[in-house]
């Protein structure tokens, strides 16, 4: 199952005129200052910033050991699929994964939603 | 009942280390032990904790989680395996003439490369923008500069100097 298939749809590319930095995404919207806070109102704890940065380290470290492996991606209504891990975007939203297996053949590069995913799994 | 992505980091960090039963939207269940929460999308890393099986991680995406039990809490035990999985080997400890070394030699190959750098105490200052500390790799400059930080990184990964002291080597 390892000739590529031809590309079906090209994906949407990253906006050219940022950094990437999206006012709409749910993190922004999430974190901006003027929408309430769940936490707690007004600035935002120091030791809350040092518990999410110690959180957001590590699960960069999984992305990092994640990259360039053979995952298994278990998407919703049964699907699963296997693909090698590329890359994620800073919001999770989407994953870059190449030699995607899907039964249409292997897309050589595509853009896996995370909203569609449920979880992905991979050995060490 | 709040939903498990509207929980605190103070919520989340709870649960690293120990070992936890987590049910997703599809009502499957994961077990392994929480290597962390991403505070971005509240996504659990489980590192799965059998011993005759190869060490597995799984992702679950925030989205999906419904619920996460604990079974087993951690030790610091656990808590060491675990990161000597993720993170780099942590340097041994390098005597000081051994770092001493390892910053002089570091420090003249910026110079011969015409970097104007300069000794702080422990640390080199590379021209007032970037920081190199102990132990002088490549993955220990800091600067807020992307450009610098590369130019200047790949300049330590091609010191020849450094080959020669021995240090245990990242790997990933």
């Amino acid at each position: 199952m390892k000739t590529p298939v031809s590309v079906l749809r090209l994906p949407r590319g990253p906006d050219p005129n940022s950094r990437g930095f999206d006012p709409n995404s749910p993190r922004f919207i999430a974190l901006c200052p003027t929408t309430v806070s769940t936490s707690s109102s007004g600035s935002v704890d120091e030791e809350e910033q040092r518990l999410r940065s110690e959180l957001r380290e590590r699960f960069l470290r999984t992305l990092l050991l994640m990259t360039d492996k053979q995952v298994q991606f278990d998407m919703f209504e049964k699907v699963r699929v296997r693909a090698t891990f590329g890359a994620s975007d800073i919001d999770v939203l989407n994953f870059q994964v190449s030699d995607l297996e899907t039964p249409l053949g292997v897309q050589k590069e595509a853009l896996l939603r995370c909203h569609d995913m449920i979880s992905c799994s991979f050995e060490l | 009942m709040l939903q498990w992505s509207d929980r605190s980091p103070q919520h989340w960090r709870e649960f690293v280390n120990h070992e936890v039963c987590v049910t997703v939207q599809d009502q499957q269940r994961f077990e392994g032990r929480v290597f962390t929460v991403d505070p971005v999308s509240a996504s659990v890393v489980l590192v799965s904790v059998q011993e005759n099986e190869r060490p597995s991680v799984r992702v679950i995406l925030g989205h999906a989680v419904t619920d996460v039990q604990i079974l087993r809490r951690g030790t610091e035990e656990t808590e060491r395996q675990m990161k000597s999985v993720f993170l780099p080997d942590q340097t041994q400890i390098l005597s000081a003439e051994e770092l001493k070394s390892r910053r002089e030699s570091l420090r003249l190959w910026l110079e011969k490369n015409l970097v104007p750098v300069t000794e702080d105490g422990e640390v080199l200052r590379v021209a007032n923008a970037l920081t190199i500390s102990a132990p002088y790799g490549p993955g220990d400059c800091s600067c807020a500069n992307e450009i610098i930080l590369a130019r200047i990184q790949s300049l330590v990964e091609s010191n020849p100097g450094a080959e020669q002291t021995s240090l245990s080597q990242t790997h990933q």
